[in-house]
C-alpha cells in the first residue's frame, strides 16, 4: 500500500514537476480547442448533408452516412497512428500538408488534431441529427409552405431549434474529446501523457501521471455539473411548455 | 368563363397501399371561397397538401393561374427547382397545429419568410408585419413569443404570417380544430374579414355554420373522392347523395 502511494501520490514529487506537467496539459487544451471548434462545425455540416431532401441528393446522403458509420467504428487510437505515421509518408503531397508546422506547432499536433476532428465530427453529426429530428415535422412544413427553400428553412427554423435541444449531449462529447486528446501521445507529441511518462522513465515515479489526471478532473468536474444543470433546465422548460399549451 | 385561379385535374395520391386521393377534379375561381367537408380520412387535408406540393401527387395535374405546377423545371419530384418555392409563395397555408416558430417572436414569425425568401428589406418587412398583426388584432403582442400566446392568438399570428407573402390563394387546414371552443370565434372572425376582402380560399373545416355562412361552394369529400359539390344551401340543406346525408346527419345531430 505504501509503495502504491509513493509510486502514484507523492505530493512533493508532484509539486516538483508541476510546471512540466502543466506545460504538457496546455498542449492537450490546445489540441482540444482547435479540433473541438472545427469538429462542431464539421459535425453540423455532416448532419445537414445527411438531411438533404430529394432523389438528386441521395448519393450525398449515402456518402455522408458511410462516413459517419465508418469513423464512429474505427478506434481513434488507430486513426491517430494511421494519420500521424501515414500522412507524412505520402510523398505525392506537398510538404506543407504532409508535415504541417503551422503556428509553430509540430506536425504531430496537426495530424493528431485531424484524427480527433475526423472522429468527433462523426459523433457530433449524430448529436446534431438527434436535435434536428427532435424538432416537430410541422416546423419544416410551415417553413416550406411559406416559400422558403430547404436550406433557408434549415438555417432559420430547424437548426436554431435543434441546437437548443442538444447542449447536454454535446457537452458530453466535448468532455470525451478533451480526454481523448491524450491518445495523441502515441505519435510522440509531448502533451501531458507523453510528458508524464518521460518523467516516469527518468525517475521511476508515476506521480506525474496522477497529477495529469488531476488537471483533467479540475477542468471536467465543473463541466459535468453544467451538463446536469442543462438537463434539469430543459426538463423544467418542457414541463412549463406543456402547461402553457393547455392554457 | 374566366380562367380559374386553381385547377386540379385527376389528382391521385397514395401512401403505401392506401389510396388517399382517387382522382380529384376541382376548379377554384378568383375570389371564390370553397369549403371542404367530409369525414376524417376522406383525403381533405391531403388534397390541400397536394395543392402546395407538400405532398406531391402521383398522378394528375395542378394548374395555378394557368401554369402546370407539377411539370416544368424542378417540379414536385425534383424538389430542388425554383418553381416549388415560387408556387408556395403564392399559396398561403394555415395548419391545424399553428406551427409557429417557437424561437421567434410573433413579429419575427411574420417577417421571416418575406425577408429570407423574397429578400425584402428588414424595415419594409417589419412595417408590413406590424400592420398585418394589427389587422388580426394582435398589435399588443408583436414581441411575444408563441408560448406566451393563447391558441387563438397563435393561430391568428399564423394567418398573418401566411398573408405576409401576399398569397393569391389561402389554404386553411382545420384551423380551429385544435382550439378551445371559446377561442374559435376570434379565428373565424379573422377569416370572415379575409372573405370580405375578396381573398380566394379553400377551407377544410368541421364548422358547418361557418361553411354555410361564408362558403361560395361546399365540396363534400369521402374516401378520396369528391362526392358532390354546390352552393351551401343545396349541399348542406338538401344533399342528394346518400353519403353526404349520412355525414351531415352525424355532424349536425349533436
Amino acid at each position: 500500500m505504501q509503495e502504491f502511494i509513493n509510486q502514484f501520490f507523492d505530493v512533493g514529487f508532484m509539486l516538483d514537476h508541476f510546471g512540466e506537467v502543466l506545460e504538457g496539459f496546455r498542449i492537450n487544451l490546445e489540441l482540444f480547442l482547435v479540433s473541438a471548434i472545427l469538429a462542431l462545425a464539421w459535425g453540423l455540416l455532416l448532419a445537414l448533408l445527411r438531411q438533404l431532401p430529394g432523389r438528386p441528393a441521395k448519393p450525398v446522403r449515402a456518402v455522408t452516412i458511410a462516413y459517419i458509420d465508418i469513423f464512429r467504428a474505427v478506434p481513434l487510437l488507430i486513426l491517430v497512428l494511421i494519420f500521424g505515421l501515414g500522412i507524412p509518408s505520402l510523398s505525392f503531397l506537398p510538404e506543407a500538408l504532409r508535415l504541417p508546422q503551422w503556428f509553430g506547432k509540430p506536425d504531430t499536433f496537426w495530424l493528431g488534431s485531424l484524427a480527433l476532428l475526423v472522429t468527433y465530427g462523426a459523433y457530433m453529426a449524430e448529436v446534431y441529427r438527434a436535435g434536428i429530428e427532435a424538432v416537430p415535422g410541422g416546423q419544416m412544413e410551415a417553413a416550406r409552405s411559406l416559400g422558403m427553400s430547404h436550406l433557408q428553412s434549415m438555417r432559420n427554423v430547424i437548426v436554431p431549434q435543434a441546437v437548443r435541444k442538444i447542449p447536454a449531449p454535446m457537452l458530453n462529447e466535448l468532455i470525451a474529446m478533451l480526454k481523448d486528446t491524450t491518445l495523441v501521445s502515441v505519435i510522440a507529441l509531448n502533451e501531458v501523457i507523453q510528458t508524464s511518462t518521460d518523467i516516469q522513465t527518468k525517475t521511476f515515479n508515476s506521480s506525474a501521471l496522477t497529477l495529469g489526471a488531476l488537471m483533467f478532473l479540475v477542468i471536467i468536474l465543473p463541466a459535468a455539473r453544467v451538463v446536469d444543470k442543462l438537463i434539469a433546465r430543459s426538463k423544467d422548460r418542457l414541463a412549463r411548455g406543456s402547461h402553457i399549451e393547455v392554457a | 368563363m374566366a380562367e380559374p385561379l386553381l385547377k386540379l385535374d385527376g389528382i391521385h395520391k397514395r401512401f403505401g397501399n392506401l389510396e388517399v386521393l382517387r382522382g380529384i377534379d376541382l376548379e377554384v375561381g378568383r375570389g371564390e371561397v370553397v369549403c371542404v367537408i367530409g369525414p376524417s380520412g376522406s383525403g381533405k387535408s391531403t388534397m390541400l397538401r397536394c395543392i402546395n406540393l407538400l405532398e406531391p401527387p402521383e398522378k394528375g395535374e395542378i394548374f395555378l393561374e394557368g401554369r402546370d405546377i407539377c411539370k416544368g423545371p424542378g417540379s414536385a419530384a425534383g424538389e430542388a427547382g425554383w418553381d416549388v418555392n415560387f408556387l408556395r409563395q403564392r399559396v398561403g397555408m394555415v395548419f391545424q397545429q399553428f406551427n409557429l416558430f417557437p424561437h421567434r417572436t410573433a413579429l419575427q414569425n411574420v417577417t421571416m419568410a418575406p425577408e429570407k425568401a423574397l429578400g425584402r428589406p428588414k424595415e419594409e418587412a417589419r412595417k408590413k408585419g406590424t400592420a398585418l398583426l394589427e389587422r388580426v388584432g394582435l398589435a399588443d403582442k408583436l414581441n411575444q413569443y408563441p408560448e406566451r400566446l393563447s391558441g387563438g392568438q397563435q393561430q391568428r399570428v399564423a394567418i398573418a404570417r401566411a398573408l405576409a407573402m401576399d398569397p393569391h390563394l389561402m389554404l386553411f387546414d382545420e384551423v380551429t380544430s385544435a382550439l378551445d371552443p371559446e377561442l374559435v370565434k376570434e379565428v373565424l372572425d379573422v377569416m370572415r374579414e379575409l372573405v370580405s376582402e375578396g381573398m380566394t380560399m379553400i377551407v377544410v373545416t368541421h364548422e358547418m355554420g361557418f361553411a354555410h355562412e361564408v362558403g361560395d361552394r361546399i365540396v363534400f369529400m369521402d374516401a378520396g373522392q369528391i362526392v358532390e359539390q354546390g352552393p351551401p344551401s343545396s349541399i348542406l340543406d338538401q344533399p342528394r347523395e346518400e353519403r353526404t346525408k349520412r355525414f351531415l346527419g352525424l355532424v349536425l345531430e349533436h
